[in-house]
């Protein structure tokens, strides 16, 4: 193991450090471990308040998204491994502005365990929780048990599109509603290169040999749809979007926002190598793509690999995607 | 009368004290067939259930496993840890108005402990969890004759339901994935049970 490290096992807490020295006017850090990080300006009065949570490892995600027009607070957990249920409350509370919190998290056995028993303690003091599982791995679960699938890049698009719902001060069921519209539609796929190591352990807790690519495989390592030789960009592209496709369909004239994500160290000249199949692609198909995201949104430490994400769009959908956001990770104007 | 407060708090010291003696021999189990950290993880919970003893004193039964409860939410991330604060929770939900319970509540709260656990961790009877022992006990305790070793009782009914599994597969949580490997291994949840038997009834 090759890291920036100090101590493997004060990794998290020192890069939630790492960040609050970094944007000390926007975020603020909260519970009694310091695992909660929150907009300074929460809880805002009279906005739906909409909470995150997961193991580390990832950023982005979950705590980049925490912003404006985006997520109020975020319960940060070790590396892969999930938020404790008291962070989950905390930061349910640093959302809580009256008007109700939107638990938004991906659907991970763990995380709902413990979002929903603080949902529990949450109810007993009075405040209004409704909670989405975004589920939008198409590689983790055949699409008659859709419910089971996991929760990857797709998160980002109900964070921005949750987000800005309630912005625009809608209610707790208006903004829960438009989560799971976007859950309904969402799919992803990623394709894996190389494992990463977590750092509290110091090895990979998963291997992708020398020379061959896993199809499918999860952010955490979770076995994909196929193993096999690496295949040209072009061909990875092609069979990810034809993957995505066979569950989404579409019309010439269909609008459609993308993300092509790294899975951490793939680099972006790469990422647009694949962003050019993709496209051309959709136009052979007449559809139109909108506001594509290309970078890291959702990663797995240093593991190489990509995913895409396709939402398609109504206009609904497309006029909250266009709404401004802000955080330090990621904005929209 | 079987249990009142003052009863729950000294065995509370002795539950906790239990938990972290057997966290090595406890890590040692779960990393056969899960992440290795069930000892760990029922350690800080016992350490965080004792830290709230001098909160104690005026609390009553209800009160005082609900405290429990939100100790066991700030432990750790960890889903054995969620489980035991729901179970604390639900035990205060059982016990709501009470100042005392006898042999068949106790029976009838284990029962709302494994339906509470059910749903929230999603495994079912037989699947070789912590499940299993729970509903052996509180089953044992429903139908015990009056004046019955309820501790004898309780701790033979987990014994069983653990000789009982052993040459099983597990069928839930993270041991899922190691069906095969798990056949001829006690489930680490189901002997953390045992380990909280035996403690609670010294």
């Amino acid at each position: 193991m090759k890291k920036f490290l100090n101590n493997r096992n004060a990794y998290v807490d020192e890069m939630l450090d790492g960040i609050c020295e970094a944007h000390p006017d926007f975020y603020i850090r909260l519970g009694d471990s310091g695992r909660v990080l929150a907009r300074k300006d929460s809880p805002v009065k009279g906005k739906v308040g909409i909470v995150t949570g997961g193991g580390s490892g990832h950023l982005p995600v979950f705590l980049g998204y925490v912003g404006r027009g985006l997520l109020d607070a975020c319960a940060v957990g070790n590396v892969f491994a999930g938020p404790r249920v008291d962070d989950c409350l905390a930061a349910m509370n640093a959302a809580n502005g009256g008007a109700g919190v939107l638990q938004l998290y991906g659907n991970y056995g763990g995380d709902k365990m413990n979002f929903d028993m603080a949902k529990e303690f949450a109810g007993s003091d009075g405040i209004e929780v409704s909670s989405v599982r975004v589920s939008d791995d198409v590689a983790s679960a055949p699409p008659e048990t859709r419910e089971k699938r996991r929760g990857v890049a797709g998160l980002i698009y109900a964070y921005k599109i949750a987000g800005a719902k309630a912005e625009q001060r809608a209610s707790l069921a208006e903004v829960t509603a438009v989560a799971e519209k976007v859950v309904k539609v969402c799919r992803s796929i990623g394709v894996a290169l190389s494992p990463c190591v977590v750092p509290e352990v110091g090895v990979a807790p998963f291997e992708v040999a020398e020379g061959t690519i896993e199809f499918g495989m999860g952010i955490h390592g979770e076995p994909g749809i196929w193993k096999g030789a690496m295949k040209s960009a072009d061909d990875v592209a092609a069979e990810m979007l034809d993957r995505l496709l066979a569950e989404i369909s579409t019309s010439r004239g269909d609008r459609v926002s993308l993300i092509v994500n790294s899975l951490g160290a793939t680099p972006l000249e790469e990422l647009y190598i694949l962003y050019r199949k993709i496209a051309r692609m959709l136009r052979d198909k007449g559809v139109h793509p909108v506001m594509p995201l290309i970078g890291r949104f959702a990663t797995s430490m240093e593991m190489t690999g990509a995913s895409l994400t396709v939402l398609p769009l109504d206009p609904e959908l497309e006029s909250l995607l266009k709404a401004p956001a802000y955080s330090p990770f990621w904005s929209v104007q | 009368m079987i249990l009142d407060a003052a009863t729950l708090r000294a065995a509370l010291a002795r539950w906790c004290a239990r938990m972290k003696a057997s966290a090595p021999e406890l890590n040692r189990l779960d990393g056969q067939i899960g992440d290795g950290d069930l000892g760990a993880t029922l350690e800080k919970c016992a350490a965080n259930v004792e830290a709230t003893f001098p909160h104690m004193q005026n609390d009553d039964l209800p009160q005082m496993l609900k405290r429990c409860s939100m100790a066991c939410a700030k432990a750790s991330g960890s889903s054995f840890g969620t489980l035991l604060s729901s179970a604390f929770l639900t035990a205060s939900k059982s016990c709501a108005g009470r100042q005392t319970i006898d042999r068949h509540d106790l029976g009838r709260l284990l029962l709302e402990v494994e339906s509470a656990l059910a749903a929230r961790g999603g495994a079912s009877l037989g699947d070789k969890t912590v499940l299993d022992p729970i509903h052996a006990v509180a089953t044992a305790l429903c139908s015990a004759s009056d004046g019955a070793d309820l501790t004898a009782l309780a701790l033979d009914a987990t014994t069983q339901t653990l000789d009982h599994f052993r040459n099983k597969p597990n069928q839930a949580g993270r041991a899922r994935a190691f069906q095969a490997k798990s056949v001829g291994l006690d489930d680490p949840g189901m002997v953390a049970f045992k380990k909280m038997v035996e403690s609670l009834g010294t």
